[in-house]
């Protein structure tokens, strides 16, 4: 369970005080925040998909074997430069991996490996001329001796008998080789796709966490502030925001805030969640960047150079810009409501705090998903929010 | 308005889904016309055992009359003829006798409904797989209103069911999918058909805290109701929720209530609370996060409609048509396939309190708007208008002749259920909604 349900909850529904609080943009439900006809548009087919996308990203070896080797037919295609290598030869050497080894060709074999033997010269199969050389070979000899050259071809023909032979054993050894060179890079390949995958889904998952890790760290501090400041008597309300205050034309006005105190921001910031990369991507599109993101690269650096936030220095614009904030940072445990002059930061109370009614996008996120990821597709929620997890039924 | 509802057992302490189905929609329906339940003596449905006395009886308020069972079934001669009719190629007279064999055999009850044919209405046959259903539809076939509570099941698909199906006057199914397989099977279409499957006596107030105190459930629990058999997926059921609770952190607990036929694993994580009363099953569905159906057929799940109606969410067997497509439509419940996808959709669920309290929302929404009484009652009322207003459209086929009864040329059931697609039944619905 999200053990900062109820917190998350209160925060949010203090995040929607207020009908135009943040601004128009943020206004328009999505269609799985939208009530019809008293059901919620949840879409159980749509958080199916998500669960099983979800399994199979998080268990990237999940995917079939088949895939898998798809996968790696393809990348190894991919590594090979038809440039360079004879397009046919991975074929080739896919084929005979699987092939057993050539036999040699019994033709050519039986030319190689005649047998000579010292009568060999004087066979014949006539059994009449065979007897004539027989009985002629002492005259023969008279003329030559035969056998010098009986012997070469005997040699002859005994060497070339081993040299099939050798021929015979080294097409077998180079066919088993192929086989299991191939093999090997097949496999080194299928596990290259399969461990590049399961670092895909490693990769994902450390910035996910990380980003979770950042935002506890944020909001940890956030609240360790805000415990250590005095409660001063007269707490300053905070200024009802209006709608046009959020848009274009107020950020430009930005760098005149900034030259005065800010009241709650740091803590709000603090407060808010890891989804500063969303926040920081729409910044610059609105024009007003190089302010307001100065203003939170300061912050930041004043949190993280801060240590603790009993060491912010009296009197800083962040503590002196807390007054009655106190009692809000520990209502809501997030401390992150208070002026709302970045309208980044409310994006992130959404994000931070799942509504009720995008209950299909909150079942699509993974449960440790960052909520920057989730971010940009948030809804504006609907207005009646479910009651805590603790509250929905009377405990014994 | 005289209406016969005929079911093979009946009895306040018949807690069969069928036999409940039918017990429900004649308290109903007797608030608007004059029921009478016919029904067999037999209280066990693997034996059909006399076990009721026979004659005249008031059950809630609803007058009852039981007939005896001829002959109990026998269990080694059932499982033959079974074997036969569905794996091998048969006759329609192995069917008949297959039916026989499975009984409850009642030529009483039959003959009951033929003594006066202008008694009844309509009588309001229940379970097309059983003997009562199968004769009292061909004794009057002119008022007969089938509930045949079908499910993917062999039997299913024996020829002599599918003449029936065409021979009714109307017909009330269940669910979408039901009705796609009885269409697919028998050829249909034509036969008056509406889905209403049936409502449940959902108590007006639950206590989920009283159900944790009495049986000590102190972690949050998903919840199983019904029989814990190996039919109904349970064994499935504890090896996914064991591989679940040794990876995951969450303390969540399986709650199981019902009668075991299986050996229930010991774990601590595994509580079965054995047989309970109604207000102690809807409290504790009502204290669940969810409620588990393993099953992988079912012809409509009242249990899983009851936890819709206390606003609890569904985990289904997706490979069960009939949840798959209730929890589709409803948007009111997950389901799954595999460990994988168990464990994922209880993540989903037990890590978002929203989502299932969404869910919840919307299963209470559907059931408010498909499987509320009054719903129920207008659907059967309405139907009976429509019969009432219209002559019937078609009639009985009578059953072929003593030498082609024996022709051994029917295919085998199983082989003939298998032809028929399944899957939910999403897009007619859809369909009619927009339409």
């Amino acid at each position: 369970m999200d053990q900062n349900q109820q917190s998350r909850r209160g925060h949010y529904n203090r995040g929607r005080r207020g009908p135009d609080r943040r601004g128009p943009d943020r206004r328009t439900p999505a269609p799985q925040a939208q009530e019809q006809g008293g059901r919620d548009h949840v879409d159980v087919e749509h958080i199916m998909r998500d669960i099983r996308a979800r399994i199979a990203q998080r268990h990237g070896i999940d995917l079939s074997n088949q895939q898998i080797q798809e996968l790696a037919a393809r990348r190894l295609e991919a590594i090979l430069d038809p440039r360079a290598i004879k397009p046919g030869l991975l074929d080739e050497l896919r084929k005979s991996a699987g092939a057993p080894p050539p036999a040699p060709d019994p033709a050519e074999a039986s030319e190689l490996t005649y047998t000579f033997e010292d009568r060999t010269l004087y066979e014949s199969h006539r059994g009449l001329m065979r007897f004539m050389r027989r009985l002629l070979n002492p005259i023969l000899k008279l003329f030559f001796n035969p056998n010098p050259l009986i012997h070469a071809l005997n040699t002859q023909a005994r060497w070339n008998a081993e040299a099939v032979t050798r021929e015979a054993d080294r097409v077998r050894r180079q066919t088993e080789w192929n086989a299991l060179h191939y093999e090997l890079v097949h496999r080194m390949v299928t596990e290259v796709s399969r461990v590049t995958l399961e670092l895909q889904s490693l990769s994902s998952l450390v910035e996910s966490l990380s980003a979770k890790v950042d935002f506890n760290e944020r909001r940890v501090r956030s609240m360790e502030g805000s415990l250590h400041q005095p409660r001063p008597s007269h707490a300053p309300s905070p200024s009802p925001r209006s709608p046009e205050r959020e848009r274009g034309p107020e950020r430009e006005r930005a760098p005149e805030r900034e030259r005065g105190p800010e009241p709650a921001t740091a803590p709000m910031a603090a407060g808010a969640p890891a989804g500063e990369t969303a926040a920081a991507a729409e910044a610059p599109a609105e024009g007003q960047t190089s302010d307001s993101s100065r203003r939170r690269r300061r912050r930041r650096r004043g949190r993280r150079g801060g240590g603790a936030p009993g060491e912010n220095a009296p009197g800083s614009s962040q503590q002196a810009a807390q007054p009655g904030s106190v009692s809000d940072m520990n209502s809501e445990a997030g401390g992150d409501e208070g002026p709302d002059d970045e309208p980044e930061q409310d994006e992130r109370e959404v994000v931070e705090v799942p509504p009720v009614a995008e209950v299909a996008i909150e079942a699509a996120a993974p449960p440790d998903a960052a909520p920057a990821v989730v971010e940009p597709h948030v809804p504006e929620p609907a207005p009646p929010a479910l009651p805590a997890p603790g509250e929905r039924e009377p405990e014994a | 308005m005289k209406l016969a509802v005929v079911v093979q057992r009946y009895g306040a302490d018949v807690n069969g889904g069928a036999e409940l189905h039918a017990r429900y929609v004649a308290e109903r329906l007797a608030a608007h016309a004059e029921v009478r339940v016919l029904a067999t003596c037999a209280r066990d449905y693997v034996t059909w055992k006399n076990e009721f006395p026979a004659g005249a009886d008031v059950v809630n308020g609803v007058p009852v009359e039981r007939f005896p069972v001829a002959r109990e079934r026998d269990p080694i001669e059932f499982d033959r003829r079974s074997r036969q009719v569905f794996h091998d190629v048969h006759s329609l007279q192995d069917e008949l006798q297959w039916l026989d064999s499975e009984g409850p055999t009642s030529p009483d009850l039959i003959a009951r409904l033929t003594r006066d044919p202008q008694e009844f209405d309509f009588v309001v046959l229940f379970c097309l797989r059983y003997y009562q259903a199968f004769h009292g539809a061909r004794a009057v076939p002119g008022r007969a209103v089938l509930v045949p509570t079908a499910e993917r099941d062999p039997a299913l698909g024996l020829s002599m069911f599918h003449s029936v199906c065409r021979g009714v006057r109307a017909i009330m199914y269940n669910s979408f999918e039901e009705r796609a397989l009885i269409n697919a099977v028998s050829g249909n279409e034509d036969v008056p058909g509406v889905v209403v499957g049936v409502g449940s006596a959902i108590p007006t107030e639950v206590e989920p805290g009283r159900a944790r105190q009495k049986f000590g459930l102190q972690n949050p629990f998903i919840i199983y109701v019904g029989r814990i058999d190996a039919n109904k997926g349970c064994s499935e059921l504890f090896d996914f929720f064991l591989q679940y609770v040794e990876a995951s952190p969450r303390p969540i607990d399986l709650v199981l209530i019902g009668n075991p036929v299986l050996r229930i694993p010991s774990h601590p994580r595994i509580r079965h609370l054995g047989y309970v009363t109604d207000q102690d099953k809807f409290d504790a569905i009502a204290g669940a996060e969810a409620l588990i159906m393993p099953s992988y057929y079912e012809s409509l799940s009242m249990v899983a409609l009851e936890a819709w109606a206390l606003g609890r969410p569904v985990v289904a067997n997706a490979h069960c048509d009939v949840l798959l497509g209730q929890c589709i439509r409803s948007n009111a419940g997950l389901y799954y396939e595999n460990a994988a996808e168990f464990a994922g959709a209880l993540d989903t669920l037990l890590g978002n309190a929203a989502l299932g309290q969404a869910l919840g929302r919307n299963g209470r929404a559907y059931f408010d708007q498909h499987y509320a009484w009054p719903v129920i009652e207008r659907k059967y009322l309405d139907m009976f208008d429509r019969l009432t207003s219209q002559p019937p459209a078609h009639s009985m086929e009578p059953l072929p002749g003593w030498l082609a009864r024996r022709r051994r040329i029917l295919p085998p059931a199983a082989e003939v259920l298998s032809a028929i697609p399944s899957g939910p039944a999403v897009d007619r619905p859809r369909r009619e909604a927009h339409a």
